[in-house]
């Protein structure tokens, strides 16, 4: 088995196409536990797309995924799914349930949990992420902020390993940008590996222990988010960071 | 002999009030067991229909879901097509004739009927199902719920409400179409209006009856389901636990918009 055991996530030449469109163009990349990536790169550049590849929610077309040294397509994929929390720019509530059975449903169906142990797991993250008080109203009851808290405290109710975000404040209001970057911020202590699809670069600056930018289906540069803000290599990055910032 | 034409109403209705009640009482039960199992029917169609085939599942599976997929789009298109009082016709005598069956006549209407709603519901629910966001779907799958639960416990609860009014018309059809199966000898009020006419000859007066009969029985039908649409829309509150200044408050809030 290649690679070390540090590695939950390690991605090999990984490729996907839509239709004659080739969207990730082999892709080569780890993350070890616990560590927080930033994805950034211009619309269209795949960032998105490789973040769907892990949880299989897209199909690569080549390459290989590992998650803990095993290849994704293999495991069971309620395993996967449960071991790989996501988060999306849509929030994708359940909109017939509260916030509550939302974080409720997953534990229940899929991890087999006693509907109390599940309720109680469900209020654990509820009131991390500030959504306790709203437990009982219903998706199309609650603000953007709020759908988007309680579908992180749904993620969070399966206890993954891992937690992939797919611009998760991209559908909000700018006033409701931070109260979800924040709760994203709590979790980072957690021990828990997240990787970040953004357009917030003052989020990634801060936030990320690592920034990964990506441009036309390639990994452009990877480093710490120090480095990679203060002098990126790559007249790609250069451009695109010039770009963003000046917004 | 009446001379008017209340007369003749008053008649009738002594006459053959029980057998319009039991014609009608007929027609009830095969429109509720008819659409509901219709419905069920169309529910499980377009759960199967709607099974997501992946490109790693092996050769044998993709086959049988192509092969289940073309038989259940076949039954929709042959049921959709074919008026109901020919589907009688054919499977009443089709198994007489051929299979040496002779069933009763009430139990090839509950047949007919419920496989014919099948197939028009099949497409309601597709259509609703649908009307859902695949954002949900795809939230369902990310979780690690099968088709079945994400379905079961999702996307259906969502799609039957928004279907309701196309369900309701359907069991309002049911109560008047199944009017045609008189063509077997079903006693449905249309079969026992033509008994009741056919001893004095007075068709006006008797079908004008049995109108008034169909009218009732679909207004009531159409309020009713209306009261379980509002049902089924859910509690237009919700309570919020404390408030920043007081942790034990309990708040209600309206739905806005309601």
């Amino acid at each position: 088995m290649e690679g070390s055991m540090a590695n939950i996530i390690e991605i090999g030449s990984l490729v996907k196409h839509f239709g004659k469109n080739a969207v990730l163009k082999g892709i080569d990349l780890a993350f070890p536990k616990g560590q927080v990536a930033c994805i950034i790169g211009p619309s269209g550049s795949g960032k998105s797309t490789l973040l769907r590849c892990i949880n299989l929610l897209e199909t690569p077309d080549g390459g290989s995924i590992r998650l803990q040294g095993q290849d994704v397509t293999e495991m069971p994929t309620g395993l996967l799914h449960a071991r790989v929390g996501m988060v999306f720019q849509q929030f994708n509530l359940f909109n017939n349930l509260s916030a509550l059975e939302n974080c409720v449903l997953g534990q229940v169906k899929v991890l087999k949990r006693s509907r109390a142990q599940s309720e109680e797991t469900a209020m654990r993250y509820l009131e991390r992420v500030g959504m306790l008080p709203y437990r009982d109203a219903r998706p199309d009851q609650l603000s953007g902020g709020q759908k988007q808290r309680a579908a992180i405290a749904r993620a969070l109710s399966m206890d993954p390993d891992v937690l992939l975000f797919d611009e998760p404040t991209s559908a909000l209001d700018p006033e409701m940008v931070d109260e979800v970057l924040n709760v994203i911020r709590t979790l980072k202590d957690g021990g828990l590996t997240m990787l970040i699809v953004t357009h917030e670069m003052a989020f990634a600056r801060d936030a990320a222990d690592r920034v990964v930018f990506m441009d036309a289906g390639q990994l452009v540069e990877d480093e710490p988010p120090q480095i990679l803000f203060a002098q990126p290599r790559n007249p790609r990055t250069q451009a695109f960071l010039a770009r963003s910032l000046r917004r | 002999m009446p001379t008017s034409f209340f007369g003749w109403i008053q008649l009738l209705l002594d006459k053959y009030g029980t057998l319009f009640l039991q014609g009608a009482g007929v027609t009830m039960l095969i429109a509720v067991v008819g659409t509901t199992v219709g419905f069920l029917i169309g529910l499980l169609v377009a759960i199967l229909r709607t099974f997501p085939l992946k490109f790693t599942a092996p050769v044998w599976q993709q086959g049988l879901m192509h092969t289940l997929r073309f038989l259940l789009s076949a039954y929709i298109e042959v049921f959709r097509g074919t008026p109901m009082i020919v589907q009688a016709m054919v499977v009443y005598y089709g198994a007489l004739q051929y299979l040496k069956l002779d069933i009763p006549a009430l139990s090839a209407a509950f047949l007919v009927v419920s496989v014919n709603t099948g197939a028009y519901m099949a497409e309601i629910v597709r259509g609703g199902i649908l009307s859902i966001d695949k954002g949900q779907k795809e939230a369902a799958v990310a979780i690690g719920l099968t088709h079945w639960q994400s379905m079961t416990s999702v996307i259906l609860p969502q799609a039957i409400r928004s279907i309701l009014p196309a369900v309701g018309n359907e069991f309002v059809v049911n109560i008047k179409d199944s009017s045609v199966l008189n063509v077997i000898s079903v006693t449905e009020v249309y079969f026992m209006s033509r008994s009741a006419a056919g001893t004095y000859l007075k068709y006006f007066e008797v079908f004008f009856i049995t109108a008034v009969i169909y009218l009732i029985l679909t207004f009531t039908t159409t309020r009713l389901l209306r009261l379980v649409e509002k049902k089924l829309s859910g509690s237009d509150f919700y309570t919020v636990y404390g408030s920043q200044s007081d942790h034990q408050v309990q708040i209600q809030y309206t739905r806005e918009g309601t």
